[in-house]
């Protein structure tokens, strides 16, 4: 087999054995990370209750369940940064992965990919914990957890598009951290990652709907969490389908002028 | 006379590079108070009072807790990050040998003086706040002042307490960032985490009431933990501290003799 | 014969921004600032036959890096052209890469932390190159720069020269046509200097690859490079035989001399300096140096002699300071 499949085996499999030689520090990693979904967690449960019972649709069992799931899918979401940009033009890797005739993009998909191999094996044992502490109520359908295992994939990828995409801004400028800034305070308040989406008020549900955020996180941790018709699931896989395109189409757009600047500054 | 001119010139050189650093600093202090207020109003879209407090209360709060943050950005945590270099590097001789008082001069020495940005903004929220409150009783700013300074002692000693711990166990690279998590916590009032959490976020890992009680001082509601356990507390974590400082120091001179 | 690489007013300039030192211009620079452009490649004309070796030699900043930059891609010309096996280079055609190999000294592609093994079934699967085929490269590689087992080491725990021998592995594993190396002993010991240079050499005698050097060091373009080019301030100054690149320029010879008296003042013979030990150098022009030897032996009480060309670094050094604009 040779070819890109073979590229990505190979890359994948290098990367699920140098993250499983980071267990440790995995799990610290994964430690830290728990705190910001667990206050989140109790402050709603805090008003659903103050509520009578339920906000926005969610009561805090399903609001536990929803937190719960958010931990894997923060995971998932967890991708090459743009930060890494300016390491590599600095370094003279960009130089060296210009000249291979493959898309550098690809060693980062193939590498973080495998890695969320190991941080998908170790978190089952962190969300079981969480389970038996915060009592959640999960929304279990076949089509809802099929849906869900594709849709953490998706995320993943658009995801590494849209940040290679800042990434990218680094061959202009090296404020490129500040656009950084600006995505990740969009996507923490209109993603489902601060708050369910239901919860957000309806002008900012319609201004979501621009962004590809919610499709990144909240849609799928709702195809579990929140009873949703299949069609309504499948549709949702069709705009993550959407979003990759577009991603791809952009990043290809400027992937070529950045490219250019580059062969045309020299490093 | 002209050699400080000379120097001053060269300040003033260095902080026009660094303008661009600034503004970038001013942006992000300005998106997280932002995205802070943005919870606060999707919280209080939804109800009037979360475990008692209204909405301009927990303004206040959130201002403080902004506060606490610079303070824990600009003083306490590059300050540790450095100890925590030189502990790894076993390079923390030089300071020890200078005729100053070890700990004061490890607490202070890599101060980034910009970072305190977020003292100014949280302040601002901290006034704002107050006005939409109706204004505060002028007995209760001393109080307030006392409260947030044995507020960031407590956090203080809490962050060099762990720092000191890597004399004995050297590895802890992720400090900066698993404190921050857990930090995100202040940003509420202690009262609505349940017990277990409340507890440790009380004693263990010191910054909810850190955060919580000045708060609750300034805005005039009773404080279930008060200003007087707060001080307390604070006097005994910086004890404790600066015994921990001891025995550290006197176990690591002993590693590298 | 088609050429390997042909090059046609290949130019390259840069826009800099200037800065002054200085406050005031400190305050402009926040507002305007003044660019200024740097011509770094200037009207470059280069035909090279495939298995050639030709070595870029240069002051630092003259234009050979960017040269080099400009023949394998990494940079598109501001001016003229390029065509490197039939490709233009700056289009990064993947059918011209697979054909292609640029190792810069310094630089690393190998992935840090594995061991370079695996860097290089990596490469195996981007190049596309037949298991078979690959592993027996590999192997052959392997041994030829002598490396063994330290292929499974992470390569962060690798020494410099060890580190440049597992990046030439990497480079080489889909057996390129055209081979670009930037400064490839920049920093090695002087045994790690010898053994890569035999490699290459090797290499392009086997394979018949075509070779592009840009070297610091004088020894590198001496052992391997038939051909060299000299580029100054953007230009070529000089294309064609290093051997004759000493004659051409050269309009000395240098005497030295170990007389046996160390006293003896050898000033009237030419111009002449101590160099340590009691010996002497004599500086004549070329055509006279058999006669000042001849006078020299006969007049003087001489323990040794040698007489040779003064050291080509000399040479280019005289040539950049004459400013010559020469092309043989």
């Amino acid at each position: 087999m040779t070819g890109l499949p073979a590229f990505y085996l190979a890359a994948a499999r290098q990367s699920v054995i140098q993250r499983f030689s980071y267990r440790a520090s995995n799990y610290l990693f994964m430690a830290g990370m728990l705190a910001e979904p667990v206050i989140y967690l109790i402050v709603w449960s805090t008003v659903a209750r103050a509520q009578g019972g339920s906000v926005g649709g969610y009561t805090p069992g399903s609001l536990a369940a929803y937190y719960i799931v958010w931990t894997l899918v923060r995971n998932m979401n967890v991708v090459y940064a743009p930060a890494g940009f300016e390491h590599r033009i600095a370094t003279g890797r960009m130089s060296g992965r210009l000249l291979l005739p493959l898309h550098p993009i690809h060693y980062d998909l193939a590498g973080f990919g495998g890695a969320k191999v190991v941080w998908i094996a170790q978190w089952v044992p962190v969300a079981a914990v969480l389970v038996l502490v915060f009592r959640p109520e999960f929304h279990f359908t076949v089509v809802g957890v099929l849906v869900f295992l594709v849709a953490i994939w998706g995320a993943f990828v658009i995801r590494s598009l849209f940040l290679w995409l800042i990434g990218l801004v680094t061959f202009w400028t090296t404020r490129a951290s500040a656009l950084f800034e600006l995505y990740l305070v969009l996507e923490l308040l209109l993603s489902g990652r601060l708050v369910p989406i239901t919860l957000l008020p309806q002008w900012m549900q319609n201004a979501a709907a621009w962004f590809p955020f919610e499709w990144t996180f909240g849609f799928p941790i709702d195809a579990v969490v929140t009873p949703r018709s299949p069609s309504v699931l499948l549709t949702g896989l069709g705009v993550q389908a959407l979003w990759v395109g577009i991603g791809s189409l952009l990043l290809a757009v400027v992937w070529r002028r950045a490219v250019r600047r580059y062969t045309g500054v020299g490093a | 006379m002209k050699l400080a001119l000379l120097y001053l010139r060269v300040q003033l050189l260095n902080e026009l590079q660094y303008r661009a650093n600034f503004l970038l600093r001013l942006v992000h202090s300005v998106l997280a108070l932002g995205s802070g207020l943005v919870a606060l109003a999707l919280v209080f879209g939804q109800v009037n009072r979360l475990d008692g407090w209204d909405s301009h209360q927990l303004l206040v709060l959130m201002g403080v807790y902004t506060m606490l943050n610079g303070v824990v950005q600009m003083l306490v945590m590059p300050n540790a990050l450095q100890l925590l270099v030189e502990i790894e590097e076993g390079t923390l001789d030089l300071v020890l040998l200078k005729p100053v008082d070890a700990q004061l001069a490890v607490s202070l020495r890599a101060t980034q003086v910009w970072q305190g940005l977020d003292i100014l903004t949280g302040a601002g929220t901290v006034v704002v706040g107050l006005v939409l409150a109706g204004g505060v009783r002028p007995a209760a700013v001393p109080a307030f002042l006392i409260a947030l300074v044995c507020g960031g002692v407590l956090v203080y000693s809490f962050l060099m307490s762990l720092t000191i711990s890597a004399f004995w166990f050297v590895k802890l690279d992720n400090i900066g960032e698993l404190f921050g998590g857990i930090f995100q916590a202040a940003r509420w009032p202690v009262g609505i985490y349940p017990g277990w959490l409340r507890i440790g976020l009380t004693f263990l890992v010191p910054v909810g009431v850190a955060v919580t009680v000045p708060a609750e001082v300034l805005t005039g509601k009773p404080s279930g933990f008060g200003l007087l356990a707060l001080a307390v507390l604070a006097a005994a974590a910086l004890a404790v501290t600066r015994v921990l400082w001891r025995r550290g120091l006197r176990h690591y001179s002993g590693a590298s003799a | 014969m088609t050429p390997a690489i042909e090059a046609v007013g290949l130019t390259r300039s840069f826009t800099v921004t200037e800065r002054d030192a200085g406050l005031r211009s400190a305050f402009g620079g926040l507002f305007h600032r003044p660019t200024r452009t740097v011509h770094a490649v200037r009207d470059v004309n280069l035909r090279i036959e495939p298995g050639e070796v030709v070595g870029f030699l240069g002051a630092n900043g003259a234009g050979k890096t960017t040269t080099l930059k400009l023949l394998a891609g990494l940079l598109h010309p501001s001016d003229g052209t390029v065509q490197v096996l039939g490709h233009r280079p700056a289009r990064r055609e993947p059918a011209y890469l697979r054909r292609m190999a640029l190792v810069m000294g310094n630089r690393y592609q190998l992935q840090w932390d594995l061991p370079a093994v695996d860097s290089y079934e990596l490469n195996r699967t981007i190049y596309q190159i037949p298991r078979d085929q690959f592993r027996r490269t590999r192997d052959e590689l392997v041994e030829l720069l002598e490396l063994g087992d330290l292929v499974r080491k992470p390569v962060r725990t690798l020494s410099l020269g060890e580190r440049m021998k597992a990046e030439l592995v990497g480079s080489l594993l889909h057996q390129p046509e055209v081979l670009f190396l930037d400064e490839p002993t920049l920093g090695l010991d002087v045994v790690m200097q010898r053994r890569i240079r035999t490699f290459v050499a090797d290499y392009n005698r086997s394979r018949g690859a075509t070779v592009l050097l840009t070297s610091h060091y004088m020894a590198d373009i001496e052992a391997l490079c038939r051909r060299v080019v000299v580029i100054h301030r953007g230009r070529i100054l000089y294309d064609g035989e290093l051997s004759r690149l000493g004659e051409r320029f050269t309009a000395h010879r240098e005497i030295e001399v170990t007389p046996a008296d160390p006293a003896v003042d050898l000033s009237p013979y030419g111009d002449c300096r101590p160099c340590g030990d009691g010996r002497s150098r004599i500086r004549v022009p070329a055509d006279e140096a058999p006669s000042v030897m001849a006078k020299l032996l006969a007049e003087v009480q001489v323990t040794d002699l040698t007489v040779a060309a003064p050291p080509i670094e000399d040479v280019i050094e005289q040539i950049f300071a004459s400013n010559a604009e020469v092309l043989p």
